[in-house]
């Protein structure tokens, strides 16, 4: 009790303690910084001829020399950075399989990314739009993007990037989404006012943060409010995230599962240039119909008549009157009741295309 | 007063937690006085439930006599408590001190406790009512019965129904036992009001040879259940060393409460035939249930 007294009298003057946190949290920042340069190094990877390049290497160490100043020494930095670039030379080499995903690192897509393939590596993209493009023009082997929630519906932008896109689907992950509420180690729960997440997880979330007395704050991703809490070192607040995102921000789980349904499941395609190999148990297509009466039944009949189970039957309005219908089926391409479904369906409708077979994962 | 008091049909509260029916069954609560640690509380968790208890007790937030002993896990004890409601599906009971904690406590525990000390305690009797959890409100141990209703009064005057009380022992001038256990206040409460009424006598004796006799004797006095503390290593206890039961000695008085009950049953029905039960046994009949 005599030492927190003294303690809080000497409030100003900081103490080892407190200049330790800043360490920890400075250490914290570099090494997300560090992850970020790796992934940079190996995107490059796919945009010059071979690995080594002399040239790139000196300009890099010659202007962290320049930069070096007061107690960073230039001897000290270039042998820091020539670690560095062993590191991404190495990395480079390997070339493990990249998949770009919406979000910072932590958010539920990477997650998927992972279930689908344990041995890629994330890249996290600001928009839905980045991992199209990013996919299209070879950056990256993958991208992942979440469809359809079971509660919040379907996941728009996605949908009508994907009537639009020449992209195929080669992998599916339907996977729980578990919400937490996340803080700093060591804040006091009952301090926190506002959390900060993406919009559909608060709204999942809503009766839990009505109950607690706690304001909603919208973020442009989950894993991203845990990511500015952690930086931040934001007291009073929270995020809700995964629990991975806790483990990566070095935060508290406060309370799990604090979504408000029991049952919170999100569908994931993963896209690739190429169709997938492999038999798989799924197909993705998309098409429109004539608008005139029966066009869409006649269409679906040919699945039903087939004794082909539609699983999702989506529409995306495309513009007035003219609606992209999705729909996702079991069955294996090279069954032949199944190609030749898709064979009739392809004739009886308009750009029919069919986005691909490829096996779901239910986790 | 109006809503804590008896009806005039005398139809009696039954309170639903997860299938565990307050005032519709004899429920008997048990589980170490502080949550200390995973391994104690979850060891302990699952001997209960062998012996027979229903719901699980635990404190993580500890109203201490002097602010330097134990004062709970907080946060972390609530985790653990989840943890062994998950682990052996006993509904969890523990106690609320701060009116801050209130919405908290109810994220991961069934049923809120209110303590003796914070009986009176009008904006956290306040805070439970709002929550609309249910509540074991203890008697305060400078308490009536008149002031003790009262408090259960704020709580269902805030639209919580789900209140059921609980008798500890009050301040006496008697020293060998910690307080002196009411069991007249069974019969009571049950003629003044139509919450369920329990006894917990751990605290109500503080004396480790006087629970037992004085668990059977609330029974005999018709109590809806009873609150005991039982601890997987007494003497290794953070808190309330002296008046927790080892599992072996909970199981013991488990099996003489079964046999006590059969025989009160046979009173009762006795009395039924007789048109003289005042408060008998077949709760049931006029039960008035709250979800």
């Amino acid at each position: 009790m005599i030492e927190a007294e003294q303690d809080s009298e000497d409030s100003q003057l900081m103490t080892l303690k407190d200049i330790r946190e800043d360490i920890d949290r400075i250490d914290a920042r570099i090494l997300a910084l560090l992850t970020e340069r790796m992934e940079r190094a190996l995107l490059t990877r796919r945009l010059k001829e071979k690995v080594e390049d002399p040239g790139r290497e000196a300009a890099v160490l010659g202007r962290v020399r320049r930069a070096s100043r007061g107690v960073l020494g230039a001897e000290f930095s270039e042998d820091l950075y020539r670690r560095v670039l062993g590191e991404a030379r190495a990395l480079q080499a390997r070339d493990p399989k990249t998949v770009g995903f919406h979000g910072e690192h932590g958010a539920y897509s990477e997650m998927a990314a992972w279930h689908w393939n344990a041995g890629t590596v994330g890249i996290p993209c600001r928009e839905f739009s980045e991992i199209f493009d990013g996919v299209e023009g070879g950056l990256f082997d993958f991208g992942v993007v979440p469809v359809e929630n079971s509660l919040g519906g379907l996941v728009g932008p996605v949908n009508e990037m994907l009537t639009e896109t020449d992209l195929h689907v080669v992998g599916a992950v339907d996977m729980p989404v578990s919400h937490c509420l996340l803080a700093l180690h060591g804040s006091d729960h009952r301090e926190i006012r506002s959390v900060y997440s993406h919009p559909q997880a608060l709204a999942q979330c809503r009766r839990f943060l009505a109950r607690n007395h706690l304001d909603p704050v919208s973020f442009y991703d989950t894993a991203g409010a845990a990511k500015m809490i952690a930086q931040e070192r934001a007291k009073g607040a929270a995020a809700v995230a995964s629990r991975l995102a806790a483990g990566i921000y070095d935060l508290e789980v406060i309370k799990e599962d604090v979504q408000d349904a029991a049952s919170n499941r999100t569908r994931f395609l993963v896209l690739a240039r190429e169709a997938g190999e492999g038999p798989g148990n799924k197909c993705s297509a998309v098409f429109s119909t004539e608008d005139k009466a029966g066009a869409l039944f006649r269409t679906l009949e040919i699945f039903a008549r087939a004794d082909i189970n539609l699983t999702r039957i989506e529409s995306v309005p495309k513009g007035p009157g003219d609606y992209a219908i999705f729909v996702d089926f079991e069955g294996a391409e090279r069954e032949d009741r199944v190609k030749s479904a898709i064979e009739e369906a392809a004739a009886a409708t308009r750009e029919f295309r069919l986005l691909g077979c490829y096996e779901e994962r239910k986790v | 007063m109006s809503l804590a008091a008896a009806r005039e049909d005398r139809r009696r509260t039954v309170i639903d937690v997860n299938g565990v029916r307050l005032g519709g069954e004899f429920v008997v609560i048990a589980g170490p006085c502080s949550v200390e640690s995973e391994d104690q509380t979850i060891r302990t968790a699952v001997a209960v439930k062998a012996a027979g208890a229903h719901m699980l007790r635990g404190g993580a937030f500890k109203p201490r006599t002097s602010p330097y002993a134990f004062q709970g896990l907080g946060l972390k004890g609530l985790k653990i408590l989840d943890k062994a409601r998950r682990e052996t599906g006993l509904p969890v009971v523990t106690e609320v001190v701060d009116t801050r904690d209130v919405s908290w406590v109810g994220e991961y525990a069934d049923v809120l406790q209110i303590g003796a000390r914070n009986m009176q305690n009008f904006s956290l009797l306040r805070e439970a009512g709002k929550s609309g959890r249910p509540i074991l409100l203890k008697r305060g141990m400078h308490s009536t019965l008149e002031e003790w209703l009262n408090c259960a009064e704020y709580i269902l005057a805030e639209g919580n129904g789900k209140v059921a009380l609980c008798e500890r022992g009050i301040r006496s001038f008697e020293t060998f036992t910690r307080n002196t256990l009411d069991l007249s206040m069974i019969p009571a409460v049950h003629s003044q009001s139509h919450l369920p009424v329990f006894v917990d006598p751990s605290h109500g004796t503080g004396v480790l040879g006087l629970i037992e006799p004085m668990s059977l004797a609330a029974i005999a006095a018709g109590a809806d259940g009873l609150e005991i503390e039982v601890h997987v290593d007494p003497p290794a206890a953070l808190s309330d060393k002296d008046q927790q039961l080892t599992p072996g000695a909970f199981e013991t008085l488990m099996k003489k409460a079964a046999a006590l009950r059969a025989f009160m049953e046979t009173l009762n029905s006795e009395d039924e035939v007789a048109g003289a039960s005042p408060y008998g046994a077949a709760k049931d009949a006029f039960a008035d249930w709250v979800d």
